[in-house]
């Protein structure tokens, strides 16, 4: 194991999270060890997706991605999406279809969502299915996940096109 | 028949759904306290090893705090609890020197970081010395020295080991040789079913904290809070009230914690040695040598008259328990007993054999042997209606164990009558909804693609409830509180996995005191502050869990009734509650006398201010039944005869729950149940290299495969039927849901694809290559 230590700073939802790692630490790792909890550890391995961060406006697994290739770059995490008052719609699509239930996937589900939605706001549901696929949920059976992220769609678009 | 409800059968968000989505809700594995420690265990790379010596100088060097078998206390017992200690066999420590599974844990670190406790972790030198190790139950059984275990207790009774057999269990009622006499046709098969693995999302952790009394606080990730503190009690000689188990969200369970999974323990063991707080989250590889379904291997034999009436019934199983017993003989007793309830035999015969291999100990998941059974036993009514030329569904409506007869699905010894059924209402609906009278069937069939229309019915027991005391604990203790400002608080150490039990139990409470849902709170549990709790197992949490918050509240009512008379200078058995929607108060009002009226909030105040006291209650309640939740599955399959690849075009479920408490999150249980069931069907396995006695899947969960999203239906193919009946012995008339979700669902895909193709499958999975060979032998398999 090398035992170099490099100094980064990543902007995780807007704010400067510095620290030195090692070469191979996992961005996963960092930011659990930087409190960001809510980004899952269900394999480390890139099979299950609980880790799912945005980064640069793209899904991240950040098992698979080393804090250092982070490096000055912008990462969101699901708690960027809304606030305790006020949920993202993609949230409330996901609390009202009940598309939760143990919840610990929930993070990169929305994660992965909120990354589709933002670059194809009304994808079709075989569209959605191609883009939750590298995302497992062993609870829901998928039924009700597609369900919600289809409803925040259509909820988000309404609202755009209110304003 | 359905009442009407105020807030039953309606959908409300569930309370925990906005922590859960907006990322504020903590599992064990997020937990962190200053000067904590992480742990990492030192497992074996052998499947069958004894150890000759450890060396830690090194891992010390580093600075890391060490355990193994040379510090354990040594004592013998079961991780799983749930049986009483009569019916319980004892064959675990707390760290051995004799390893028994490739991944068994012979110690453990615990170091100033994780990169730190993994580098102690590799420094650790062990010398070893291999065992043959059994990687069949042939081989097992076979073997007559270097057995897996030489002695085991049952209680404290020492028992010698022979052959690997680590239990065994007979259970007849008639006579079958007089019985199979009788029978005009008989079916005999063998059928198997896969070691299929839990796969929860978060890998089984655990966090433990000394506090400065002496005692512990414990995070684990576990179905049972109050068995995980008997079991830390009495593994490290800590008295009760300095053991406090917390209940915390789980990343998932389907079963793998309804036993104490090691890493409690071990976390524990470093906590309680270095006196600092402890952190063990394992890898996903470290989880899936942790547990796994009991994979079931059994010949039915079956015996009916023309008329189609059952006659007869004989099961010989073997089950490949891996190393450890995690209460094999509980699982022997339920695969009778579920055989037993779901059509009626009165002549039948179950021999049961539970043999250790030097493989992943099996444990609960999702069904117990409900799906096991299940699948051969429908496979055989489909068999038998064939040769008896009867319709499928006919045969199972003449013989199915309903209404006013007595089941046993979890075993001999929980026997209870059933008092509503909706069975044949869901079987017709079913057929009907999905076309089963229409399907084409294989023989008119030509072409790559065939399609195929199956189905299969099954049921869970709500809980393990009965009117006697059997081998299984079953009671939950609720405490309910109303506050001073009518709102409600439920305090039990019951727990939900995700399927929404606490929130029924919220439910139930706003119901039975006309408050609404938003009024009624779950408080934060742990052991120290509530009474003993059985755990959320056996499809108990509605029926039994939200049952016990039903009968306490009913106390609790009680007692502010006693107050509000008095404050309103009547009689409490003329108080009315109602809840005004204008207002959003419930109200307390006289009969007859409209001026007398108050709120909750107004005389639980009042009471307060006067000194009465507060509206509590609290009570371990028992259920003395636990009604069968049946299920049924209908599922139309597209199979390509030319790569093997199932599709899974359409779904109908068939619930009867009861009164359904929550319609969505209801759904949401077949949804889930029906999707490991079809991947227990169609995929999941955990397979082993015989020479290094490793999984296959190297701990790789895109190689242990799951059905994924492409593999499930399109949300609109999943239709979900629930039939109108009402338990009277539930709370507001319901009935358990989760496992009964998963149950049939093996056993109707497998139907579905012999109705597509003509060929019959007996041993799950059925992956493509196996549809591809049974197409070339033009056979069933």
């Amino acid at each position: 194991m090398e035992n170099q230590l490099y100094e980064l700073t990543v902007y995780v939802n807007d704010k400067a999270v510095r620290g030195k790692v090692r070469a191979e630490k996992t961005l996963l790792d960092f930011l659990r060890e930087h409190n960001f909890t809510e980004v899952k550890k269900g394999c480390d391995n890139g099979d299950c997706g609980a880790c799912t961060v945005i980064m640069d406006g793209l899904a991240a697994l950040s098992c698979s991605t080393t804090a250092l290739q982070a490096e000055g770059r912008r990462v969101y995490t699901v708690k960027s999406l809304g606030s305790w008052e006020k949920l993202h719609p993609l949230q409330e699509a996901f609390v009202k279809h009940e598309a939760v239930q143990c919840g610990f996937c929930s993070p990169g589900f929305l994660m992965t969502a909120k990354a589709l939605l933002d670059n194809n706001p009304m994808p079709s549901r075989n569209e959605i299915r191609d883009a939750i696929s590298g995302n497992l949920c062993r609870c829901t059976g998928y039924v009700k996940i597609v369900d919600a992220i289809e409803d925040a769609a259509s909820a988000i678009e309404e609202v755009s096109r209110e304003a | 028949m359905k009442k009407e409800f105020q807030f039953l059968g309606k959908d409300f968000p569930r309370k925990e759904g906005r922590a859960r989505a907006n990322g504020f809700e903590k599992y064990p594995s997020d937990l962190y306290f200053d000067n904590m420690l992480y742990g990492r265990i030192l497992r074996s790379p052998y499947p069958h090893a004894r150890i000759k010596s450890i060396d830690f100088s090194e891992a010390e060097k580093l600075g890391a705090v060490c355990v193994s078998y040379e510090d354990a206390p040594g004592k013998r017992f079961n991780l799983r609890l749930v049986s009483v200690p009569k019916a319980t066999y004892k064959d675990w420590q707390l760290f051995s020197d004799h390893m028994r599974q490739v991944g068994d844990f012979f110690g453990a670190v615990a170091a100033e970081t994780e990169e730190l406790a993994e580098q102690a972790a590799r420094v650790v030198k062990v010398e070893w010395e291999i065992l043959p190790a059994y990687m069949s139950m042939d081989a097992a059984l076979a073997a007559k020295d270097n057995l897996i275990h030489d002695k085991v207790f049952l209680e404290d009774q020492e028992i010698k080991i022979k052959n690997n057999i680590a239990c065994t269990r007979e259970v007849v009622e008639g006579d079958i040789e007089a019985g199979f006499q009788e029978a005009d046709v008989i079916v005999e098969t063998e059928f198997e079913t896969p070691r299929q693995y839990h796969c929860q999302l978060e890998p089984r952790s655990c966090v433990v904290r000394p506090e400065a009394d002496g005692g512990i606080t414990v995070w684990p990730t576990t179905q049972a809070v109050h068995n995980t503190r008997i079991l830390i009690g009495s593994v490290f000689n800590l008295p009760l009230n300095k053991v406090n188990v917390v209940r915390i969200t789980g990343g998932g369970h389907f079963g793998s914690g309804i036993h104490t999974n090691p890493v409690t323990l071990i976390t524990t063991a470093l906590a309680l040695k270095s006196k600092r707080p402890v952190k063990i989250v394992q890898s996903r590889e470290e989880d899936m040598y942790d547990h796994v379904r009991y994979p079931s291997k059994y010949v039915l034999k079956v015996g009916a008259r023309k008329d189609g009436t059952l006659v007869a019934g004989h099961m010989r199983a073997y089950i490949d328990i891996g190393c450890h017993h995690i209460q094999a003989l509980a699982y022997l007793g339920v695969m009778s007993g579920f055989w037993h309830s779901l059509y009626r035999m009165e002549n039948m015969k179950y021999e049961g054999t539970a043999v250790y291999t030097n493989k992943v100990p099996t444990c609960a998941m999702q069904g117990y042997g409900a799906p096991q059974v299940t699948f051969g036993v429908e496979g055989t009514m489909d068999m038998l209606a064939e040769k008896l030329e009867i319709d499928p569904i006919q045969l199972r409506i003449k013989n199915y164990v309903g209404l006013g007869e007595v089941f046993w699905g979890q075993g001999p010894t929980v026997k209870s009558p059933i008092f509503s059924d909706g069975v044949v209402e869901l079987l017709k609906k079913g057929a009907e909804s999905i076309g089963y009278y229409k399907r084409p069937g294989s023989q008119k069939q030509t072409g790559r693609y065939r399609r195929g229309i199956g189905f299969a019915r099954g049921f869970h027991t709500s809980g393990t409830g009965a009117p006697v005391p059997g081998e299984v604990k079953d009671y939950t203790t609720v405490q309910v509180k109303v506050n001073e400002d009518g709102t409600i608080d439920i305090l039990t150490a019951l727990m939900d996995h995700g399927g929404g039990t606490l929130d029924a139990a919220a439910k139930i409470v706003a119901e039975e005191f006309q408050v609404p849902f938003d009024k009624v709170g779950i408080s934060p549990a742990d052991t120290r502050s509530t009474g003993y709790d059985v755990c959320t197992h056996a499809t108990r949490g509605v029926y039994c869990g939200a049952g016990a918050a039903h009968e306490v509240a009913k106390k609790t009512k009680d007692v502010l009734l006693e107050y509000a008379a008095r404050y309103l200078d009547a009689y409490p058995d003329s108080l009315i509650f109602s809840y005004d929607e204008k207002s959003g108060q419930t109200r307390i009002s006289v009969w007859g006398n409209p001026e007398k009226t108050t709120t909750i909030a107004a005389v639980a105040e009042h009471a307060m201010n006067k000194d009465w006291g507060t509206a509590i209650y609290s009570k371990s309640i028992r259920k003395v039944a636990c009604p069968p939740a049946y299920t049924n599955y209908f599922v139309e399959v597209e199979v390509d005869t030319e790569t093997g690849h199932v599709k899974i075009l359409r779904v109908v479920a068939g619930s009867d729950a009861g009164t359904v408490i929550n319609p969505i999150l209801a759904k949401g249980q077949l949804h889930g149940g029906f999707y490991r069931g079809a991947g227990m069907a169609l995929l999941e396995n955990t397979s082993y290299d015989d020479k290094t006695g490793c999984l296959t899947n190297k701990g790789s969960m895109i190689d242990y495969k799951m059905l994924g999203i492409d593999e499930m239906p399109d949300p609109d193919d999943f239709e979900v039927i629930f039939a109108d009946t009402y338990e009277p012995t539930g709370p507001m008339g319901a009935k358990g849901i989760g496992e009964a979700a998963f149950n049939p669902a093996p056993a109707a895909v497998t139907s579905a694809i012999c109705d597509a193709i003509g060929i019959r499958f007996t041993k799950l999975p059925i992956l493509p290559e196996d549809i591809m060979d049974a197409l070339g032998e033009g056979h069933d398999k």
